[in-house]
């Protein structure tokens, strides 16, 4: 596979290029003040990092219902939310030839909630810091897809701390060729390793009440889901989390219950929705007031559904989401 | 749903059977008189694939102690391919509750419009199982 | 909101293990219930006089009837309602019958049981809205696909029982592969003798068009109102409208070139039993040639890919020897076979017949061919003596199998309609629809679906015409109510109801990013309603609160 080595020069001169001839955005992060940002850039790009290593929100919640064609949106995001924006372009949620979407190798996130956080002053420092950022999100400790090899290109480290741009896609290619210098194989050995197996997530019932015993119902985890993308969402109605008087109705045809009700109905449920398409990003759990370790249930859940599959969400564009599709033969032990 | 792996004396089982072959199947096991446990009771669909997991779910929170989805033997769907989503669903589904320890709630089988004995059988197993506890599966 | 229950106690098959009078006390208790009552007979006519009475005396708006399964006496209270004056769908069967009374023993329990499943049905129709069998007219056409013989057949069959009819063939000629057959068994008619009988009848009626050179190009609408666009020449292009399509684009020959080891192609000795029914002469055999027929080339082989029988292609190996020793009698014919399916009526017996005839059968698997200059070798196993064998022939003859017609794969993806995996056309069930498709009004016949012989694609030519007809004759046809229904507001335009749709019924529409249902495609299974998340679109008469609700009344406690 080929790429070009990219440093900071080089890259923005692209960058700036690929601005002006568009006319294009660039959606990634900033660095300034000794902070991270979340940014849209137009014309000026010093302050772009390539890393964000504070959480808030999966960035692709903010590519959904994008239909316009001919703009062209270059993101530079991390894997989980380049692979959030690949489902979504499989759901006709994004419209894909507007955006070149590339992902970077990452180190891992911590969670916006904490306040005590420094950053390196000095960009140099910046590789000791990221290497050796400690406390990170459940959702980062139990990643394994921290590489940059998703979406229309991927920036990539690597062991020497070489920055290398590498397209996936045709898509990419009109930034690719803006880039001045000369196209190379790229490195065999990147700066990551992806990890082996793990074990299957196993709880139950008990478990469940005792975590969720916090839950007041926000629906913030829904809200803040990059997949979940429903513009009227199921749970509006009344079927399944009654409101008003259909919840005084509910309450009398079946036993006496505390309130909120139906806690596990919703959660169950929207497991299920997201299983094959969820990214372990962790923005629930990051939404959550009430700090429930929902990562711990959503991201074991979808392992395991979407691994009878052997479907990984965002991989690919042209992958179908398992539920749509099916083989005549196949699962000869589902009936019991 | 009270969480326990305990014996009961009576349990409510939830059962949804296609139209074309497992409701069909059921009104034969009335025809010949075939007894099954009276906690079991089945809602007739159209099409196995009818049935959405959110449905098998709110039955199991909301008080069954376990639910079935019955339908036509795969490659058989009087809808030509609906029984094939069904399984994949279906079999995704019960994955989720073997994650949370209560795979037995949730059962899948086919059943032709003739198999009135399978029919019978399944149910009757079904029962008693989850009667004994059998929750996990 | 009124509603009136009914409880069946069909003499004492309900009566004797379900407390009705029990039942009915207790829903006279519930909010909105006007009237509850049990009847001995609820289907016999002071039964239904019961129920339209009620249906006026109170104004009923929901009716519910506790008795046997909802598939006995459908019409029959379908009918009382719409006499009554009330939509036919505001009716709810609840089977306390089959589902309770016969299948359980203990009164107490089945009496909750009864109760809890009317409560289902209570809690449910309370959601049931009107719902109509609206009436599209049809047009009285159909377009065949195909001018083979099954083609052909089915035409005639159609015209005259006028209906108007398009043939569209894709060659100059009409015919398909039996033009070609010399004398067709057990007739031994000439194929162009019956093809030319059927073209004849067909060119003598105003209501046939026929195209030849001509292909499909597109399909839009639905049963009763197809309008398709086929190319004439190449470059002519017309439209043309069909209330129903009849699929007969036959088969292509097995080509034995894919297995180089029978050096087909290779060596003018080495001939199908196709290219000799162009006839012997262009070979130069000696008086007493040795001839080798080989079974089941390119059938029944898994290394090809295809593992199904050919059906046809023992029957061809015997005419071949016969057209052999007639031409030859002294010639040595020796047939290698697997089995010998002469399954027809009259096969068997023909042979015997040949075999009289002195041809011999080993059955054995041939391996290999190698054309010598003197004579050809074949290689192969003799698998009841479990020997290898080499013999030396004059002429091979193989009898080559059906492999599906190319052009079926753009058909398929033209109509929406399925292929299976070896790529003939999918019936929607091999013993009880095997000319339907999963799509309503296109049908399928002749070896399009797999191999036939010329008789069984002439039968299956007129059977799907036949049905089509039935279809088309009254010039009107209902839709389903029981249909898919897209809340657009709701919809996300996600597609994913269109990636499921088994009849290819769901549509996807650009400018609002919404899907639409294609009503008279909806084969109302429901699946698009289970796969939408957020439950946008919807199987009227299930919709997710009828379900959701009646799971509520079967978990009902007090």
């Amino acid at each position: 596979m080929k790429g070009k080595r990219i440093e900071r020069e080089n890259f923005l001169n692209a960058l700036k290029r690929f601005a002006k001839e568009g006319p294009g955005l660039l959606l990634g992060f900033e660095r300034k003040d000794r902070k991270f940002r979340t940014k849209v850039f137009r014309k000026e790009f010093d302050d772009l990092s390539l890393f964000n290593p504070v959480f808030q929100v999966n960035t692709a919640i903010h590519l959904r219902r994008i239909f316009s064609k001919d703009l062209k949106i270059v993101c530079i995001l991390r894997p989980c939310e380049t692979r959030a924006y690949v489902e979504l372009t499989k759901l006709t949620q994004v419209e894909p030839t507007s955006l070149i979407c590339g992902s970077t190798d990452c180190f891992g996130t911590v969670s916006s909630k904490r306040d005590d956080l420094s950053f390196p002053e000095k960009p140099e420092d910046l590789k000791t810091f990221l290497e050796n950022l400690s406390d990170l999100r459940y959702a980062c400790q139990t990643c394994r897809h921290k590489n940059g090899v998703f979406g229309d290109f991927g920036i990539r480290i690597d062991s020497d701390w070489n920055f290398w741009f590498i397209p996936y896609t045709e898509r990419s290619v009109p930034l690719y060729e803006l880039i001045e210098g000369p196209e190379s194989e790229i490195p065999e050995a990147f700066k990551r390793e992806e990890e082996r197996s793990k074990t299957l997530f196993q709880t139950d019932l008990q478990e469940f009440r005792k975590d969720f015993e916090k839950c007041i119902m926000c629906l913030n985890c829904r809200d803040m889901c990059p997949v979940c993308y429903c513009v009227d969402c199921l749970f509006n109605s009344d079927e399944y989390l009654p409101k008003g008087d259909a919840l005084i109705n509910s309450i009398m045809r079946s036993k006496a219950s505390e309130i909120p009700k139906n806690k596990e109905v919703y959660h169950f449920i929207r497991m299920y929705h997201v299983s094959q398409t969820c990214v372990g990003c962790g923005s629930c759990e990051e939404a959550c007031p009430q700090n429930i370790p929902l990562t711990k249930y959503f991201k074991g859940i979808s392992e395991r559904l979407s691994g009878l599959f052997d479907y990984v969400s965002g991989r690919s564009f042209e992958e179908r989401i398992p539920y749509t599709t099916f083989k005549e033969e196949e699962l000869d032990n589902a009936s019991d | 749903m009270d969480y326990d792996n305990g014996e009961k004396d009576f349990i409510n089982i939830v059962g949804f059977a296609c139209t074309y072959c497992a409701f069909k199947a059921s009104e034969m096991a009335g025809s010949l008189r075939l007894k099954y446990p009276e906690g079991v009771k089945v809602i007739q669909v159209p099409c196995s694939s009818r049935v959405d997991p959110a449905f098998v779910i709110k039955a199991i929170f909301e008080g069954a102690d376990g639910v079935f989805v019955a339908g036509c033997h795969p490659g058989d769907c009087h809808f030509i391919r609906g029984n094939y989503f069904t399984r994949r669903r279906i079999f995704a589904l019960k994955e989720m509750f073997d994650a949370f320890s209560m795979r037995g709630k949730v059962r899948l089988f086919w059943t032709s419009a003739a198999e009135a004995r399978k029919f019978v059988e399944k149910v009757t197993k079904m029962y008693e199982d989850l009667k004994e506890g059998k929750n996990e599966g | 909101m009124k509603t009136g229950i009914f409880i069946c106690h069909c003499g004492h098959n309900i009566k004797h293990t379900v407390d009705v009078k029990a039942l009915s006390e207790y829903f006279k208790s519930i909010p909105n219930v006007y009237i509850s009552t049990d009847y001995s007979f609820v289907c016999s006519e002071p039964g239904q006089d019961l129920i339209r009475k009620s249906i006026e005396k109170y104004k009923l708006d929901r009716v519910i009837v506790a008795s046997c399964t909802p598939s006995l006496h459908g019409d029959l209270f379908k009918d009382l309602l719409k006499k009554s004056g009330l939509n036919p769908f505001f009716l709810r069967r609840v089977s306390i019958r089959e589902h309770c009374s016969w299948v359980g023993d203990d009164i107490k329990k089945n009496t909750e049981k009864a109760k809890k499943l009317i409560l289902g049905g209570l809690f449910s129709v309370v959601h049931n809205v009107p719902l109509e069998e609206k009436v599209v007219d049809v047009d009285k056409s159909a377009v065949i696909i195909g001018g083979g013989i099954a083609g052909l057949s089915a035409a005639c069959f159609l015209s005259r029982m006028g209906i108007s009819v398009h043939v569209i063939e894709k060659e100059k000629e009409l015919g398909g592969h039996v033009k070609l057959l010399k004398k067709v068994w057990p007739s031994g008619r000439s194929g162009r003798e019956i093809i030319g009988e059927m073209v004849s009848e067909l060119e003598g009626r105003d209501n046939v068009k026929i195209y030849t050179d001509a292909r499909v190009e597109s399909l839009e609408g639905y049963f009763g109102n197809y309008v398709m666009r086929i190319s004439v020449g190449g470059d002519k292009e017309i439209y043309l409208k069909a209330g129903g399509i009849i699929v007969a684009t036959g088969f292509t020959p097995f080509d034995p070139s894919i297995k180089p080891e029978l050096s087909y192609g290779k060596d003018k000795r080495i001939l199908t039993t196709l290219d000799i029914e162009r006839g012997l002469d262009e070979i130069e055999l000696p008086q007493a040639p040795k001839v080798a027929i080989l079974h089941c080339v390119g059938s029944r082989d898994e290394s090809i890919g295809k593992s199904y029988c050919s059906r046809v292609c023992c029957i061809n190996a015997l005419r071949a020897a016969q057209t052999i020793k007639e031409k030859y009698p002294e010639a040595y014919v020796e047939c290698f076979y697997m089995d010998v399916r002469a399954h027809p009526k009259g096969g068997e017996e023909y042979y015997e017949e040949i075999q009289k005839m002195g041809v011999l059968f080993t059955r054995g698997v041939v391996a290999e061919i190698v054309p010598k200059e003197k004579a050809l070798l074949v290689r192969g196993e003799d698998t009841l003596l479990s020997e290898v064998f080499e013999k030396e022939f004059d002429l091979v003859i193989l009898s080559i199998g059906m492999s599906s017609e190319i052009g079926n794969r753009r058909i398929s993806q033209l109509l929406k309609v399925s292929l299976d995996r070896d790529g003939f056309f999918l019936e929607a069930h091999i013993k009880l629809r095997p000319f339907d498709t999963a799509v309503k009004g296109i049908f399928i016949a002749g070896c399009c679906s797999g191999p036939k012989d010329v008789e069984e694609s002439i039968n299956q030519g007129r059977a799907s015409a036949l049905k089509l007809f039935g279809m088309l004759n009254k010039g009107y046809t209902f839709l389903e109510p029981f249909i898919a229904d897209v809340s657009e507001k709701r919809c996300s335009g996600c597609r994913m109801c269109e990636m499921v749709c088994v009849a290819n019924a769901i549509r996807y529409e650009a400018i609002k990013k919404v899907a639409k249902v294609e009503e008279a495609q909806c084969m109302g299974c429901g699946l698009c309603s289970a796969t939408c998340p957020s439950s946008a679109i919807t199987l009227k008469g299930y919709s997710d609160t009828q379900i959701c609700d009646e799971i509520s009344g079967l978990l009902w406690r007090e």
